[in-house]
């Protein structure tokens, strides 16, 4: 009992954090183009993938894979800012930014495919093996997870509430008239915007894949990370993560009972939480001036 | 340029009406498919194009009225016609629920959550065994009965659709012209304004939702009776995506549109057919493409040709009188 | 004297930390003009927004039609006869100029849903609507769309707008800014057809002063979230406080 209790727990937790860093790049998106992003699960596989490329195929060590990967993230961060929100952002049709990530989604998963096959991969660990804790093995790469994801949560923290450059960058998504007034660059801080999401979600699939594979299937885990975004609390980084930590530890949990089922016990959990508090937990609710 | 749309479209039924004489049998399955998709995007066309909320759950809804139906009319023998009712009948009611709970999420949170609908419901059309029979879904469904005729063939399939589509497509023109259609088009557009107009911003949106998804439900028993079963894999999330496409490609807010959207997106794949393995990546790069240079679709660029017309012809006609 | 169509009592609404509403009293007869001046960012959209319903009060009460509102929701509001128009004019840019009116008409009739979709247009809309639309300065082709309205033009719309609605009490958000004379003075002939004419009750919120003391029956004052004076056009221009408030201390 306690043994099936703590690697539930562990490999929950480790989930969480994984969903938490999605979940905090979506928040971040949200707050700078005003949309979600549905190719967020696509942008954690493509993390995964160049992980794969840089360890697997080309040999690199841990540092240098590191080093490739946040490089590579960071170009392809304003790569797809350019492509699939700048033409559209003042598009007659606010949804067309929503529809343009629909496409890109489409793209990135396609473009997967087609470099390297349809076939799932396998990535070894970061820390391969695993330790003992009251007697039941855990595997070490559930703390390399935890441990890295929590210091990147951190860091945006720290970044967008104390420091003065993340200030001015949620100046810029709140009301880009007012900033360019101010003398804030607007395309800067929204490209840098997407160039930290884009680290941070890609590092998020390299964390996870040895728990999983490097496959498409992995994008469907943004599924999980918006049920946190909207159980923690609109737009709402200190509740995202919590949000997704629990999706992470209850979804673990629910697997002790069922496993067929496991999707539809988060969603008939997200829409409880709609019915009952429609803010989320931690949620405030702004309205426009009028 | 009332006149202009009411011609043209006779025009069309009248074509519409000899089509089958020249079609194969093939040609006629994907025309009727055509058809039946074209129901769920109307659908799709009320609840974007006229509220402004996107939605991906119409398939969830085509999916469960079309498994209902096959087992109330396989398994519990009860006649095809008011199976098909019944089936339809509870999906409105379930998503009339679901609307309920959903239409408290703004924008891209609500969009987001109708995917999770689809997520859940796939699952139950996989495991839930009295709904599916087993997951390689219900065989064998009977023939749709309607009183004065069982729809066998393709032939006589398509006349069924095209007076449906027909039917649903004047419901769909009508609430356009009526006070739920300019409470959608309120809160699609302002809801700050809607309300002070007395516009219920929450009920009118749960109202187009259980709409668009009775329509989706329609479609869904149409499907099933068509190919005589039901599976999951007829109802997945990226049919819910090329619905959406269809009505964005044709006009957002146009019932013609989204029918022309409806047949491009049909017919696209099987003239590709041949570029099977790029045919999805070029897909992508096209909707973005689409919504750079016509967010408001086909019908919008006729839109705006013609707006452009009628202004020419008022300046033209002002100049006139200045002489 | 007839009982006031308005009533708000100790209305209180702060904003995190920013009180922009502080135990303000008012009460509005029907067919009177009441103004609503103050300084820049004293308060006074935000008052109209209570009313409407749009913000929620932290504290005190909004009586309506000898009804307590404060917790009522703002379409039900709306559907009691407050009508309101908006500093920039808000109207549907998707739909035409027709479709626009209509909703105001529909909120009138007590359109429903089901209902609507087996009744015949409204045969009184378009005769009611161009009597409206002879005082104001211009006339257009109904199936136009809103973008192509001058804005001067769409502010005498909006009125006309929440005129159709056959509302009690319309509360209007500076109506003279960005109008030439003319439009102005159609504006000012509107606000008097509907408060001689039609018995409404009318809050004016403006910045120009003339129109201000030649419109208005009554006027309030209001300074960071606060009542500072109450009164007719002539008592409150000579109050020490308004002019101190307006001009500052010397």
């Amino acid at each position: 009992m306690l043994v099936s209790f703590l690697q539930l727990t562990a490999s929950g937790l480790a989930v969480g954090m994984i969903y938490a860093l999605m979940a905090v790049g979506l928040v971040l998106l949200v707050r700078a183009v005003g949309t979600m992003n549905f190719a967020q699960g696509d942008l954690l596989t493509l993390g995964a993938f160049v992980a794969y490329w840089l360890s697997v195929q080309l040999g690199l060590s841990l540092a240098g894979t590191v080093i490739g990967a946040i490089l590579i993230f960071a170009i392809f961060g304003v790569l797809f800012m350019l492509t699939v929100f700048w033409p559209v952002r003042k598009s007659s049709w606010p949804q067309a930014i929503t529809i343009c990530t629909i496409g890109a989604s489409t793209i990135i998963k396609n473009s997967m495919t087609l470099i390297w096959g349809s076939r799932a991969l396998n990535i070894p660990p970061i820390l391969p093996g695993s330790v003992q804790i009251c007697g039941v093995y855990l595997e070490k790469q559930y703390f390399v997870i935890i441990g890295v994801a929590a210091l990147i949560i951190w860091g945006v923290f720290l970044l967008f509430d104390k420091l003065y450059c993340g200030r001015i960058m949620q100046a810029a998504a709140q009301d880009k008239y007012a900033a360019t007034i101010m003398g804030i660059p607007t395309f800067i801080t929204i490209a840098v915007t997407f160039m930290i999401v884009m680290c941070i979600v890609g590092i998020g699939g390299y964390l996870v894949a040895p728990l999983f594979v490097v496959s498409t299937s992995l994008s469907r885990l943004q599924l999980r990370a918006f049920a946190g975004v909207v159980i923690g609390g609109f737009g709402n980084l200190k509740g995202a993560v919590i949000g997704s930590i629990a999706v992470g530890l209850i979804e673990s949990y629910s697997s002790y009972v069922t496993t067929t089922y496991k999707d539809a016990v988060v969603f008939l959990l997200l829409l409880m939480v709609l019915v009952l508090k429609p803010s989320g937990l931690f949620g405030n609710r702004i309205s426009d001036k009028a | 340029m009332k006149k202009f749309k009411i011609g043209g479209s006779l025009i069309l039924l009248v074509l519409a009406l000899f089509l089958p004489q020249i079609l194969t049998n093939y040609h006629l399955l994907v025309l009727n498919n055509t058809i039946i998709y074209f129901i769920s995007a109307l659908g799709i066309c009320m609840l974007l194009g006229m509220c402004g909320q996107m939605s991906f759950s119409a398939v969830s809804f085509m999916g469960l009225a079309g498994f209902l139906t096959a087992q109330f009319s396989k398994t519990y023998h009860i006649h095809t016609l008011l199976a098909g009712v019944l089936a339809i009948v509870v999906t409105g009611l379930v998503a009339n629920l679901i609307g309920k709970a959903l239409m408290r999420l703004e924008g891209s949170y609500f969009t987001f959550a109708s995917i999770g609908i689809v997520s859940i419901f796939s699952t139950l059309f996989l495991n839930w065994k009295w709904l599916c029979s087993s997951a390689d879904g219900i065989s064998g469904v009977p023939k749709l009965n309607l009183f004065f005729m069982t729809v066998k063939d393709r032939n006589q399939w398509y006349y069924v659709l095209l007076v449906a589509a027909i039917c649903c497509g004047l419901f769909v023109e009508r609430i356009r012209r009526t006070h739920l259609g300019r409470a959608a088009a309120s809160v699609r557009d302002n809801a700050i304004v809607a309300s002070t107009l007395g516009v219920d911003v929450y009920k009118t949106k749960v109202i187009c939702f259980t709409i668009a998804s009775t329509l989706a439900a329609v479609s869904g028993v149409m499907l099933v009776y068509h190919n005589s079963y039901a599976v999951e894999s007829m109802f997945t999330y990226d049919m819910s995506v090329s619905f959406t496409l269809m009505v964005m490609l044709g006009g957002v807010n146009s019932t013609l549109g989204t029918l022309l959207g409806s047949f491009l997106m049909t017919l696209l794949p099987e003239a590709l057919r041949s570029f099977q393995q790029y045919l999805r990546l070029l897909y992508g790069i096209g909707i973005i493409l689409l919504m750079i240079f016509m967010p408001m679709g086909l019908a919008g660029v006729v839109e705006s040709l013609t707006a452009k017309w009628r202004k020419h012809l008022k300046l033209k006609g002002k100049g006139r009188n200045n002489e | 004297m007839s009982e006031p169509i308005l009533k708000l009592n100790g209305i209180c609404k702060a904003f995190g930390g920013v009180v922009t509403a502080q135990d303000v009293n008012l009460e509005l007869y029907p067919g009177e003009i009441l103004g609503l001046i103050g300084p820049n960012g004293a308060g006074k959209t935000t008052i109209l927004n209570l009313i409407s319903g749009i913000y929620e009060v932290d504290d005190g009460e909004i009586c309506f039609a000898r009804k307590d509102v404060t917790r009522i929701k703002s379409h039900d509001r709306a559907r009691m006869g407050l009508a309101r128009t908006f500093q920039t004019p808000r109207f549907l840019q998707r739909s035409n100029i027709r479709d626009n009116m209509l909703l105001g008409t529909d909120l009138a009739n007590h359109a429903r849903f089901g209902k609507s979709f087996f009744q015949k247009e409204d045969k009184n809309f378009m005769k009611e609507v161009e009597e409206l639309m002879e005082l104001t300065s211009f006339t257009l082709d109904w199936n136009d769309d809103i973008s192509s309205i001058p804005y001067g033009n769409r502010k005498q719309l909006e009125i006309v707008r929440a005129l159709l609605t056959h509302p009690k009490v319309i509360l209007v958000d500076e109506p003279a800014a960005g109008l030439n004379q003319k439009e102005l003075e159609r504006v000012v002939l509107l606000l008097h057809y509907a408060s001689k004419e039609k018995n409404i009750g009318i809050i004016l919120i403006e910045h120009a002063m003339d129109m201000v003391m030649n419109t208005c029956d009554r006027i309030i004052v209001l300074n960071f979230g606060r009542l500072i004076a109450t009164g007719t056009p002539q008592e409150v221009s000579s109050n020490q406080a308004v002019i101190e408030a307006y001009l500052g201390r010397s």
